[in-house]
């Protein structure tokens, strides 16, 4: 592949729509396909990324300069790592105007690190009207709307259009209850498949779990493969 | 041939930010590809050389010798634009010897472009000094700088008496140059390098640098909006009228 690594933003204005779930598991997506990876927790306060993925976890803030130094000269460092942002709702908007103002994906393409915004749907107006900034703002970026069905059914498709040509989305799909109380509760890694029979879960409800897991998986090898065609696309298209 | 340009940044107060406009204007003119040479009043060590040393000589400006070197050499000098940076209390000092020598008068007759970036400084004998320069400053393109920068407060002015002032010029513009991160601006200044190498990643030398990617965006940003500030009065336009280019691409 012609980018070397990529950023993934896992970002919505709204509080509690399964950021923090879906940033664990493409952390241990990345990990499961044996590439190194790091996951950034932008939520002030309970800092739950970092109870389920303690060692690779990076507590970053960007309410100040320093903060703002540590997180983003990280994220462009070339060290070929999957990197994966848990953007909090609280620093959602100074997070992307920040990005913006000193030009984030564009630094980013220019060392060979794709960029992907993965926002998670809503049918609310603030989101709606969030989801647009971001594509007038980061169209070098690959925004994919994310469907969670552990929320309710419904799709939005029609106020979250998808970005530009070989655009894709990613649903999560929804999990019986019981085994969402379960990968809820830290230490739960999807990592780690003995986990579930170690904590005496079912055979069923272990496999129940590791086909959730494989559905979610495609649809991030999806996103990977998206990444790279919209790349190739762009290098094509720019001659870069 | 263009008729020579000569840009006097001053303020008759120290601090205001004189040398941070002159070297602004210095990398917005390198962008426009409009040869630049800069006089640095601050003699014996000058801050602006600092920053750019191959394109800066310093001079006392109340010296006749040093007079010569820069206006005597206006019409023959490659550069076509000359930046100079006054030394705080010099402004109308300086002004007068242009005065003294027929500078202002060639100046009304076509022969030079000249402009006065006038730095404002945060107290009410700023308004004062509008006045005083006024006076002696005649048709020259006069620029009145509210610079914030460094994030001073002075802009708590009454605009009434602000405005009695500012209309005292004919046709003088305002330009406000935006606050830059404190860290973002410490760190250029420590990097002694032109904002454009800083937002490059570039060092002294043009060797590869390592700056912050952040301070260097946030420098960058901050640039922009300076340099649409320059291109709101058409600055360009005013010192080489055929020069056209897409300064942001430039910056970026």
């Amino acid at each position: 592949m012609s980018f070397r690594s990529s950023i993934t933003i896992v970002a919505s204005p709204r509080p509690r729509v399964g950021k923090t779930l879906v940033a664990r598991l493409l952390t241990d997506f990345h990990s499961s396909e044996n590439r190194a990876a790091i996951a950034f927790d932008l939520n002030a306060g309970e800092r739950t990324l970092a109870q389920f993925l303690p060692g690779q976890t990076v507590a970053a803030s960007v309410r100040d300069v320093n903060g703002q130094m540590a997180l983003f000269d990280r994220l462009v460092t070339g060290d070929d790592a999957a990197k994966i942002i848990d953007l909090g709702h609280d620093s959602y908007e100074l997070f992307f105007t920040l990005a913006h103002q000193i030009g984030f994906v564009e630094e980013a393409r220019q060392r060979s690190i794709a960029v992907a915004i993965l926002f998670a749907v809503t049918p609310d107006q603030t989101s709606v009207s969030a989801y647009r900034s971001l594509r007038e703002r980061f169209g070098r970026a690959m925004l994919v709307p994310l469907h969670n069905e552990l929320l309710g059914s419904a799709q939005h498709r029609d106020k979250y259009p998808a970005n530009g040509s070989g655009a894709v989305t990613v649903r999560l799909p929804a999990l019986a209850p019981g085994l969402r109380k379960l990968i809820d509760t830290p230490p739960f890694s999807f990592a780690n498949s003995s986990m579930a029979n170690a904590t005496g879960v079912p055979l069923d409800a272990h496999i129940e779990l590791q086909r959730w897991l494989r559905r979610i998986y495609l649809e991030f090898r999806e996103l990977d493969l998206r990444l790279l065609l919209a790349d190739l696309r762009s290098s094509i298209r720019f001659g870069s | 041939m263009a008729r020579p340009a000569v840009i006097l940044v001053g303020a008759d107060k120290g601090g205001v930010g004189k040398t941070t406009v002159a070297r602004t204007l210095i990398d917005y003119f390198g962008a426009h590809q409009t040869p630049t040479r800069a006089f640095d009043t601050e003699a014996p060590r000058g801050t602006l050389k600092r920053f750019h040393p191959d394109l800066t000589e310093v001079v006392d400006v109340t010296s006749v010798s040093d007079q010569m070197k820069i206006f005597d050499t206006l019409g023959s000098a490659d550069a076509k634009v000359t930046v100079i940076d006054v030394r705080a209390g010099l402004l109308s000092s300086t002004l007068q010897a242009l005065t003294e020598i027929g500078f202002l008068e060639s100046a009304k007759k076509g022969q030079i472009t000249f402009a006065v970036f006038h730095i404002l400084g945060p107290s009410i004998a700023s308004l004062e000094e509008i006045a005083e320069t006024a006076r002696v400053v005649g048709d020259a393109n006069y620029f009145l700088v509210k610079n914030f920068v460094n994030n001073t407060t002075f802009f708590e002015w009454d605009p009434a008496t602000y405005n009695s002032y500012f209309k005292r010029i004919k046709g003088a513009e305002e330009i406000t140059i935006p606050k830059l991160n404190e860290m973002a601006y410490e760190q250029v200044e420590v990097a002694s390098v032109p904002f454009v190498s800083f937002v490059g990643n570039k060092g002294p030398k043009g060797e590869a640098a390592n700056y912050s990617f952040v301070l260097r965006g946030y420098v960058r940003h901050w640039l922009g909006n300076v340099w649409g500030e320059f291109d709101k009065v058409k600055l360009v336009d005013l010192v080489s009228p055929k020069v056209q280019s897409n300064v942001r691409q430039v910056a970026s």
